[in-house]
C-alpha cells in the first residue's frame, strides 16, 4: 500500500481466504449442578423427615441362677447385702430402700451407691460380696432398674434379684 | 465530537451454586452418621433412665429381646402387659418360653435382653425372668437408657 493510501498496481493484493474449518463455536465447558442438587435435597428431605432424635439406649448385664429360683444360690458363709425396695405410693418417685443389717437407711439410689460403696470398705465386705435386690411385686421397674443401677455404680459385681 | 462509547457486554448472570452444595452436603454427611436405623426388635418404649446410668451401649450377639409393654399405654401402670419376642406379635408367657425353648437349642450360648417399659410392675418383669431362668438361660441383660460416660464395661 503507498502513502496515498492506494494500491498501487504493482502491489498485490495478499487476500487470505478464510481457512475452512468446521463450523464449530467454542463453547465453555460446564458442569450442570442442578440435577445434583435435586438429588441431594431430596437425600437431605428424606434424613430431617425420618431422623428422630433419641437417646440412646444401652444393656445393664445380668446373670440368672441355673433353676427356677431367683439369686438363692449365694454360696455360704459369704453374707450378702441385701436391698429391699418397695412402693410407696402411686407417684413415680414414691419407694423405699431399705438396707438390712445396717443403721444408715439410704432414701435415694445415689444415697444406695454411696451407702452401698461404703459398705466394701467395712471388714468383711469388698466389691466381690454378693447383694441382692429384693423388689416388692408392685414396685415399677424403673426403681428396679434404678436399684440395680447403684449397685453396679458403687462396684459390686455380684448383684442378683431375690423375692421379696 | 461525539464519544465513543465502547460496548462491554455484561457477563451473564449465574447463581453460584458450589457453597449451597456444600453446606447441603455437609448436612447429608451429617445425618447419614448420627443415624442409627431403628430395629423392628426395638420397639419403641419408654425405657428406665436411672441416675448415673452404667447401662452400656454394646452389641450383644446371639440374643433374643424380650419386650414387656403395657397393653393399654394409657392404662394405669398395674394394667396387664403384652410380651413380643422380637419383632414378633403380642405372645403369651407360655409361648415367649416356647420360642426360648427352640432358639436355645439352636443356640447354647443364647443371651437375654429384657425391655421393659418402666412403668411395669416388677412383677411382670420377674414372670419373664423365671420364663428365662426355666430355660437355663443365664446370660440376662436389662435394658436402660445408657449413661454419658459409656456405662459398665
Amino acid at each position: 500500500m503507498s502513502a496515498t493510501g492506494h494500491n498501487s498496481p504493482t502491489e498485490s493484493v495478499h487476500f487470505r481466504p478464510r481457512r475452512k474449518t468446521r463450523s464449530r463455536e467454542l463453547t465453555s465447558i460446564t458442569l450442570n449442578l442442578a440435577p445434583m442438587v435435586d438429588v441431594v435435597f431430596l437425600l437431605l428431605i428424606f434424613f430431617v423427615s425420618t431422623t428422630t432424635l433419641k437417646r440412646a439406649e444401652g444393656v445393664l448385664k445380668a446373670q440368672l441362677p441355673k433353676q427356677g429360683n431367683l439369686a438363692d444360690e449365694i454360696a455360704m458363709p459369704i453374707t450378702p447385702i441385701i436391698v429391699h425396695l418397695t412402693q410407696t405410693g402411686a407417684g413415680p418417685n414414691d419407694y423405699a430402700l431399705r438396707l438390712e443389717s445396717f443403721v444408715n437407711q439410704p432414701t435415694t439410689f445415689n444415697e444406695l451407691r454411696d451407702q452401698l460403696a461404703d459398705i466394701q470398705t467395712l471388714p468383711g465386705f469388698d466389691n466381690q460380696t454378693p447383694v441382692v435386690l429384693k423388689a416388692g411385686d408392685n414396685v415399677a421397674w424403673d426403681h428396679v432398674v434404678g436399684s440395680w443401677n447403684a449397685a453396679v455404680a458403687a462396684g459390686c459385681k455380684h448383684v442378683s434379684f431375690g423375692g421379696e | 465530537m461525539a464519544h465513543k462509547f465502547k460496548y462491554h457486554p455484561r457477563p451473564p448472570l449465574t447463581f453460584n451454586m458450589a457453597p449451597m452444595v456444600d453446606v447441603v452436603f455437609l448436612l447429608i454427611i451429617f445425618f447419614v452418621l448420627v443415624s442409627t436405623f431403628a430395629t423392628a426388635e426395638h420397639m419403641p418404649l419408654d425405657l428406665p433412665d436411672p441416675d448415673d446410668s452404667q447401662a452400656f451401649n454394646e452389641i450383644v450377639e446371639d440374643r433374643v429381646i424380650i419386650n414387656v409393654q403395657l397393653a393399654d399405654p394409657d392404662a394405669p401402670a398395674t394394667s396387664p402387659v403384652d410380651y413380643y419376642v422380637g419383632p414378633s406379635r403380642a405372645e403369651s408367657l407360655e409361648a415367649v418360653s416356647q420360642r426360648l425353648a427352640a432358639r436355645k437349642r439352636m443356640l447354647p450360648e443364647l443371651k437375654v435382653i429384657i425391655r421393659a417399659d418402666k412403668r411395669v410392675r416388677y412383677a411382670k418383669v420377674r414372670e419373664v425372668m423365671e420364663v428365662v431362668a426355666e430355660n437355663d438361660i443365664q446370660m440376662m441383660n436389662l435394658a436402660a437408657i445408657a449413661g454419658g460416660h459409656g456405662g459398665q464395661h
